[in-house]
């Protein structure tokens, strides 16, 4: 059996002490080191971080197979659809209307509004307020997927497979594929407007 | 840390600017209020207290202008005050001349307040028409010792360093003396007030809602009694036979189930209580919440027609005529939102009465009648909800025959029924839209929409309109519409497993009728009700809707409604009757200002949306329906292939504009340089509107109508002329050359030369 060397022992603990202590309470000068170091990190500017100039704001979805994104300048606001209540006498790309606190609002199909065969009839569960002062309607979606950011002057352009009849209405397409909306010239264009009289 | 406060500065500019706004549009308001009476009084002291009322405006405007950065405004106001300062002194004569230049003047300011920040309107010349009346006084009139930059002495201006905040506030100094030193109204955005009414509006839905809990409480309540009913029955029963343990056990568990069952239906008796109370004080709330709401949302007729006698002026200085607007009753109060509605009707109507109803000054005078034309208005109220507005001239009248000729030049009317029309029957066609008595479109009138357009609203706001002339003696129209925007009654129904809302009073009777009752004939179905044959059809049937085919009705009965009014009665079948409640009327949004055969929509108490039919819609597409079968998705085909315009314009910025501007509403663009050229290309391609501008090297756009008009291949083709001619001369050269419309490019909008030519193709 191996000796046991007491003094070596209590020279070990006594050192891991002082390490311990040391290290729970820096030294003021060790302080100071540590602080400057965290606020020099803190205080670059965030490379290539968005900022609202440079970039712009965008809430992507999906609908019907899609994958789209609009500029946050252009929602009001994004809230569940629940019961959409459909309206005769209107074109297909009009799904009805809903009740948003006491306002009614018509849900517009973006999809048909282009002439898009949707694929598959998904639940739209989430819908997206899109206005400007003198128009406001609800676009219907599948899910939200999420906010991002994208340069505002360097909008990838659409591929040419994209460059269809809707190619008018949007503005290209993020890396992840999500095809953005123009949503300035969709809430000003006129043939979105139903104005007809019987 | 500077860009913070950078940023809060000019948020603080903005808000001002939009406070400066308010108070701008009030003060521009009094100032060409005051010029238009300055212009009509001939008594010299009221000249003098107009004078110096428009003065005191334009000073206290130039202060706030100064506040808040906008110089120009500032400029012109500078430049107003000293001429209005001379015309103070007598040193000049008020002539129509000088009027003209400061109406300018107010305008300018007005559009330097819409401009958007990096918007430029030019005032150069402004200013200098200004300064040139000083000028013209001083040296027609006579030299004064008192030179002008002195006056302003009179007026401090604010020290440069004086800061915004209370800057605008400041201004209103001046006016004491004319208003209580305690105002006894407190300034609130509407925006704010609309925002309240319309959650006031919404505790409709909670009264409803409540109406619904009770209801639902009180089946509970039936349901619960009818289980202790049958407990105690069977309670009774098994103690009858009492020998076994089990059955011991079996009595303490139906105890205690009807002892919980008791329990209950005291609870549910107490919740039923207090729902009801609830219910009768939240409803009588809500409902006086909503009345003092709605008040306070009432705002005097006066706060519209204000705006009218400067457009009449305008209006008929523009023509050459001499019009007169009175005003009466314009204290009246209304909805606001009513108002609102209203005032295209108001401008329609009166448009209508300058441009066709008075003469010129001559042929009035030729007529035996005073020079100057008079419009009035009328408001007066004839019930508690209603008020009737007439509006009324002294001119020539409407010309029933020519109204007849253009109601069969569109094929509205046929040559047939053309001598059988009663009087008043060919007045009602100048409500239908495309009729119109005037030989060319203007920017002012001609296309026929504008009284149809009147109805419409009218009809929408649950009023109606009529119309009385007489040849030389003027027409007048008269409108009774409602106070207040109340909730109404509707009936809902249910077609092809949808809600709808019928407006009760559009409900002439609710009945049952059996299938075989259904007639046929002439390809139309009708039903007998009481002794009176109408037409009949369903409901889903109008509205486009899939048919459900579930003729299981055990009844064998199909419900009706019969809708409409006296002449025009149609019995609309329908799948279910559910009740007939109150509802409160809401838009569809703005994507759907107007959706054929639905007005509105309303929420239920539980909360489901529902459309509201609009009842004058229902009975025109029925009829479309009955004389076409089947054409009723035709309106779907949009045209796939755009129409090619022809724009002739010299100017190349005229020219680039028209074409984008064209282009964007879809319209296949050609252009060309003058009238030769245009008729060079109008034989290469077949076009479907020409553009064209007047004054154009080589050959004018006149000539190049009449050439066209005399080429039978271009007779038809439709000619638009803008110009920068606005004279009536020019107008009735534009009808004698041929042309369609013929527009002002000085009241050159878009939206206007888009309009005629959507109409025209």
């Amino acid at each position: 059996m191996k000796k046991i060397v007491w003094n070596e022992i209590y020279n070990r603990l006594e050192n891991a002490r002082t390490a311990a202590e040391r290290g729970l309470t820096p030294s003021h000068e060790e302080k100071k080191m540590i602080l400057r170091a965290r606020a020099k990190i803190l205080a670059q500017a965030p490379k290539n971080k968005e900022s609202t100039e440079t970039h712009l704001k965008i809430v992507k979805f999906l609908l019907n197979g899609e994958k789209y994104a609009v500029d946050s300048a252009f929602i009001r606001e994004v809230c569940s659809l629940k019961e959409i209540t459909p309206l005769p006498c209107t074109p297909p790309f009009v799904l009805g209307i809903i009740n948003v606190r006491g306002q009614i609002l018509s849900v517009v199909d973006i999809n048909k509004f282009f002439g898009i065969p949707g694929k598959g009839a998904n639940v739209l569960n989430k819908t997206i307020i899109v206005h400007t002062s003198e128009m406001e309607f609800a676009i219907p979606a599948e899910t939200i997927t999420g906010v991002g950011y994208i340069a505002r002057d360097e909008i990838p352009p659409l591929p040419p497979t994209l460059t269809n009849i809707r190619a008018e209405y949007l503005r290209g397409m993020t890396g992840e594929q999500f095809i953005v909306l123009d949503m300035a010239r969709i809430l000003s264009d006129k043939r979105i407007v139903v104005s007809e009289e019987a | 840390m500077p860009m913070q406060e950078n940023k809060k500065e000019t948020d603080l500019l903005k808000r001002l600017r939009s406070l400066f706004k308010i108070e701008a549009e009030e003060r521009l308001k009094a100032m060409s209020a005051g010029l238009l009476e300055l212009e009509k009084t001939t008594s010299i002291e009221k000249q003098t207290a107009f004078v110096e009322a428009v003065f005191r405006e334009a000073h206290s405007l130039k202060g706030a202008a100064r506040a808040v950065n906008m110089t120009d405004i500032e400029t012109i106001c500078q430049s107003l005050e000293s001429v209005l300062a001379i015309l103070k002194r007598k040193e000049i004569n008020p002539s129509p001349e000088l009027f003209d230049k400061l109406h300018n003047a107010v305008d300018t300011i007005n559009k330097l307040l819409y401009t958007a920040a990096g918007g430029q309107v030019p005032i150069t010349k402004l200013i200098q028409q200004l300064a040139d009346l000083e000028t013209g006084k001083q040296t027609s009139g006579t030299t004064t010792e008192e030179p002008i930059p002195q006056l302003q002495i009179s007026f401090p201006a604010d020290p440069p360093g004086h800061d915004t905040g209370i800057g605008t506030a400041g201004q209103d100094a001046p006016d004491i003396g004319e208003r209580p030193a305690v105002s006894e109204t407190v300034r609130i955005s509407t925006e704010k007030l609309d925002s309240l009414l319309r959650q006031a509006e919404e505790m409709l839905s909670i009264k409803l809602a409540l109406d619904r809990y009770v209801t639902d409480l009180q089946d509970l309540q039936d349901m619960l009694g009818r289980w202790d009913k049958e407990c105690a029955k069977n309670h009774q029963a098994i103690r009858t036979g009492k020998d076994n343990l089990q059955f011991a056990k079996l009595l303490e568990f139906l105890d205690w189930n009807h002892n919980c069952v008791k329990l209950m239906e005291s609870k549910v008796n107490t919740l039923i209580k207090l729902t009801e109370n609830d219910r009768r004080s939240i409803g009588g709330n809500v409902d006086n919440f909503q009345k003092n709401i709605r008040k306070a949302l009432m705002l005097p007729f006066s706060s519209l027609l204000a705006t009218f006698p400067k457009m009449i002026r305008d209006l008929s200085r523009v023509q050459n005529k001499e019009v007169e607007l009175i005003l009466q009753g314009s204290e009246k109060e209304i909805d606001k939102r009513i108002l609102e509605d209203m005032k295209d009707p108001f401008i329609h109507l009166l448009r209508n009465c300058v441009d066709h109803g008075i003469e010129t000054p001559a042929e009035r005078e030729k007529n035996k009648k005073p020079r100057c034309g008079k419009v009035t208005v009328t408001i007066s109220q004839i019930t508690g909800h209603k008020v009737e507005i007439l509006v009324s001239d002294d001119g020539t009248g409407i010309n029933l025959d020519k109204v007849k000729e253009s109601a069969v030049k569109k094929g509205i009317l046929s040559e047939k029924d053309y001598n059988k029309l009663s009087k008043q029957e060919a007045l009602e066609l100048i409500f239908q839209s495309e009729v119109s008595t005037s030989p060319i479109i203007t920017d002012i009138s001609g296309r026929g929409l504008g009284l149809a357009i009147v109805r419409e609203k009218v009809e929408k706001l649950g009023g109606i309109i009529s119309v009385e002339t007489g040849p030389q003696t003027g027409s007048s129209f008269r409108i009774i519409i409602p106070v207040t925007l109340a909730t109404f009654r509707g009936i809902l129904v249910r077609a092809a497993e949808q809600l709808f809302v019928i407006p009760s009073t559009n409900v002439e009777r609710v009945t049952r009728i059996r299938q075989e009752e259904i007639k046929t004939a002439e390809d139309k179905e009708l039903v007998s009700l009481k002794g009176c044959a109408v037409s009949f059809v369903r409901l889903a049937d109008v509205l486009e809707l899939a048919r459900q085919d579930n003729k299981d009705k055990s009844s064998g009965y199909i419900l009706v409604l019969l809708l409409g009014t006296a002449e025009k009665r149609i019995a609309f079948a329908v799948d279910e009757i559910v009740c007939e409640q109150e509802v409160l009327v809401k838009s569809l949004g703005k994507q759907l200002p107007r959706v054929r055969n639905v007005s509105g929509a309303t929420v239920l108490g539980s909360g489901r949306v529902v459309p509201i039919l609009n009842i004058p819609d229902l009975l025109k597409s029925t009829l479309k329906i009955n004389t076409s079968a089947g054409t009723v998705s035709a309106a779907e085909t949009l045209s796939a292939n755009k129409k090619l315009v022809l724009v002739v314009e010299d100017s190349i910025t005229s020219r680039m504009l028209l074409k984008n501007i064209l282009e964007a509403s879809g319209y296949s663009v050609k252009t060309a340089v003058d009238g030769i050229e245009a008729l060079t290309a109008l034989k290469t391609e077949d076009f479907d509107l020409v553009v064209s501008d007047v004054e154009m090297p080589r050959m004018n756009g006149f000539e190049l109508t009449s050439r066209m008009r005399a080429d039978k291949k271009y007779a038809r083709l439709p000619v638009v002329l803008v110009t920068g001619l606005d004279s009536r001369e020019d107008r009735e050269r534009g009808i004698d050359a041929g042309a369609d419309a013929y527009i002002v490019k000085s009241s050159f909008d878009h939206g206007n030369l888009l309009e005629v030519i959507d109409k025209l193709i």
